[in-house]
């Protein structure tokens, strides 16, 4: 290699560092780009959450407001993945109307897709912009959002109804996300018969 | 022969005793995801790099034929997690073919919307990540931090940041949300001065520039028997892209180019036409391309349904077979569906751009160094999930 060529070669080497090293440069100047997750202490003291920044679109944990759920089941039958689990049962106190017993949504196996919010008619089931539900039990994941000992009676539709109260969203989800380290629910089936029980019960 | 010997000649090949043998991954931070590369070596200079695939296998063609038609969305996304906007419309597209669905105007405007914004998006990974493989790490948070922005406008979009699942059978999930036509295009105003910062940064950084000249040439001639697409196929030479030779969706109204490699390094550095330079800078070339698509799209979005009203709840298609193809950005991805008249696929077959891109690594890779094997693997941009499905 000639002397001129390997000086050139420096030259251009040394420039085109240089050029790289202005754009880095300008970067110490720019506003930064990272978003502080917590948030200093004064936004907490204005209880300013993350997840009140997140787009009204986000697709976080599922809520269902059972005070307007219709018990159609659009939702369980939408979802690939059997997310959602719902019973409907005769209500004892009066044999001619339903109550729903269960509905159980696993925001561990959920993949947030928004399919079961889809086809809802009232638009019960929602995403919310909840996200944070760590948990050092998975099966803590799982939200039930009716109380076994008040199964909730489904809402009937007013003819020509367009609009449907809803209650604030999140406001529901957010109290039965438990504390990361709570203990496990215990096991619905204890004993051999009563398993045996169980499915004969699902069987029939 | 003993027991291991004949292992090794099995599995390495029956030079195996003369040659190095190295495991390039599965987990080695250059492999971009679990990917496996059995190199055959002498010394520092490859006799040839064999791919091995297969870590990221997710039977995704398997669960297509397990669940509905609507509920195989979400699973498109994981396909190609970069690209997920893609696989979304191929199978979209694919589901309407066999139902003889039409999308409404504005639903084909907003699907090239959310394919070009994700086309930059993927892009820009693919570009930081050249230049980090390298050895240029500077790059690759400046490139994240563009991503950033529009991982924020396509989660106010859709809602998610990854997985989209924004478009739908007959169109898509959500219409574009107020405000959001202003933002995207200050943000499109603000990337253009990005990308000629980019270009200063690194694509035009001496060093940079020396070390992916006239590397790992691929012909225009062995790119089309390997069965190469997308940027890779249009990097030696080849002008064919899906969006002009077989125009889908809302693709025929814009105008836009399709840019090939023509040994952007500079022929005074060695530079080939098809070399990694030339798969690099047509990335770069490609993203002003998206940005002005989209562009376009803002200008001419037409008014009306952005899903098609008569799109069937339960997808129910006659019995047939179709096949869908879309330009992703990492080539073309295919889905083949065979419908037997139920709610669920019979077959689907899944193509994708990333794995026949690992076919040609074994045919470039002899003679080159090891070191240039990483610059290979990343000039192809090639994702792991995709290569297995």
């Amino acid at each position: 290699m000639p002397v001129s060529q390997y000086l050139a070669n420096i030259k251009d080497t040394v420039q085109s560092a240089w050029e790289g090293m202005t754009v880095t440069f300008s970067y110490l100047f720019r506003r930064p780009m990272t978003v502080q997750y917590a948030g200093p202490e004064k936004a907490r003291e204005k209880h300013e959450l993350v997840q009140d920044t997140l787009p009204s679109r986000y697709r976080g944990f599922l809520e269902v407001d059972l005070a307007i759920c219709t018990a159609c089941n659009a939702c369980e039958r939408a979802c690939p993945i059997n997310v959602i689990a719902i019973e409907i049962e005769k209500d004892p106190a009066n044999p001619k109307l339903r109550v729903m017993t269960r509905f159980d949504i696993d925001e561990g196996k959920c993949m947030f897709c928004g399919l079961c919010v889809e086809p809802c008619p009232t638009g019960s089931i929602q995403h919310t912009r909840e996200f944070e539900g760590t948990q050092r039990t998975l099966s803590n994941m799982v939200l039930r959002f009716v109380d076994p000992a008040k199964p909730a009676p489904p809402y009937k539709v007013a003819k020509g109804a367009t609009a449907f109260p809803r209650a604030v969203l999140g406001s529901i989800t957010r109290p039965l996300v438990k504390a990361w380290d709570s203990p496990p629910p215990p096991l619905p089936i204890e004993s051999a018969e009563e398993a045996m029980a169980h499915a004969a019960k699902k069987a029939h | 022969m003993a027991l291991d010997q004949i292992f090794i000649t099995r599995k390495f090949g029956p030079n195996a005793e003369q040659e190095m043998i190295l495991n390039m991954g599965p987990q080695h931070p250059s492999t971009h995801g679990v990917l496996n590369f059995i190199v055959h070596a002498d010394g520092e200079v490859m006799e040839k790099a064999v791919p091995e695939v297969g870590y990221l296998h997710r039977s995704l063609e398997k669960i297509g034929e397990m669940v509905s038609y609507a509920g195989f969305m979400p699973y498109s996304d994981r396909v190609d997690y970069l690209a997920a906007m893609f696989a979304n419309e191929g199978w979209a597209l694919a589901v309407e073919k066999l139902l003889g669905l039409e999308v409404p105007p504005r639903g084909q405007y907003l699907r090239a919307i959310s394919c070009e914004l994700n086309r930059i998006a993927s892009h820009l990974i693919a570009l930081g990540s050249t230049a980090m493989d390298i050895g240029a790490v500077t790059p690759f948070p400046y490139a994240l931090r563009e991503r950033e922005s529009i991982n924020d406008l396509i989660e106010a979009l859709c809602g998610a940041r990854l997985t989209y699942n924004y478009h739908r059978i007959g169109g898509v999930a959500y219409d574009v949300p107020p405000d959001w036509t202003p933002l995207c295009r200050a943000w499109l105003d603000h990337f253009e001065k990005v990308l000629d910062e980019f270009d200063r940064l690194i694509s035009t950084n001496e060093i940079f520039l020396k070390r992916l000249a006239g590397l790992a040439v691929i012909p225009a001639a062995m790119a089309i028997d390997y069965g190469l697409s997308g940027p890779n196929l249009r990097a030696s030479g080849v002008d064919f892209d899906l969006r002009k030779a077989h125009p889908y969706g809302a693709y025929p109204d814009f105008q836009f180019k399709a840019p090939i490699g023509r040994a952007y390094a500079g022929l005074s550095r060695g530079g080939k036409v098809g070399d990694c330079y030339d798969r690099y800078y047509c990335r770069v070339l490609e993203c002003r391309e998206s940005a002005t698509i989209v562009r376009q799209a803002l200008d001419k979005l037409p008014d009306g349904d952005f899903i098609n009203p008569k799109a069937p709840k339960k997808a129910k298609p006659p019995a047939g077979e179709t096949q869908s193809r879309v330009e992703s950005v990492r080539g073309e991805m295919a889905y083949y569906v065979v419908s037997d008249g139920s709610e669920r696929a019979y077959r689907l077959r899944v193509r994708t751009g990333s794995f026949t891109a690992m076919g040609i690594i074994e045919e470039v890779s002899k003679g080159l160094m090891i070191a240039d094997l990483v610059a290979l693997i990343a000039s192809l941009d090639v994702v792991a999930p995709e290569i297995d499905r």
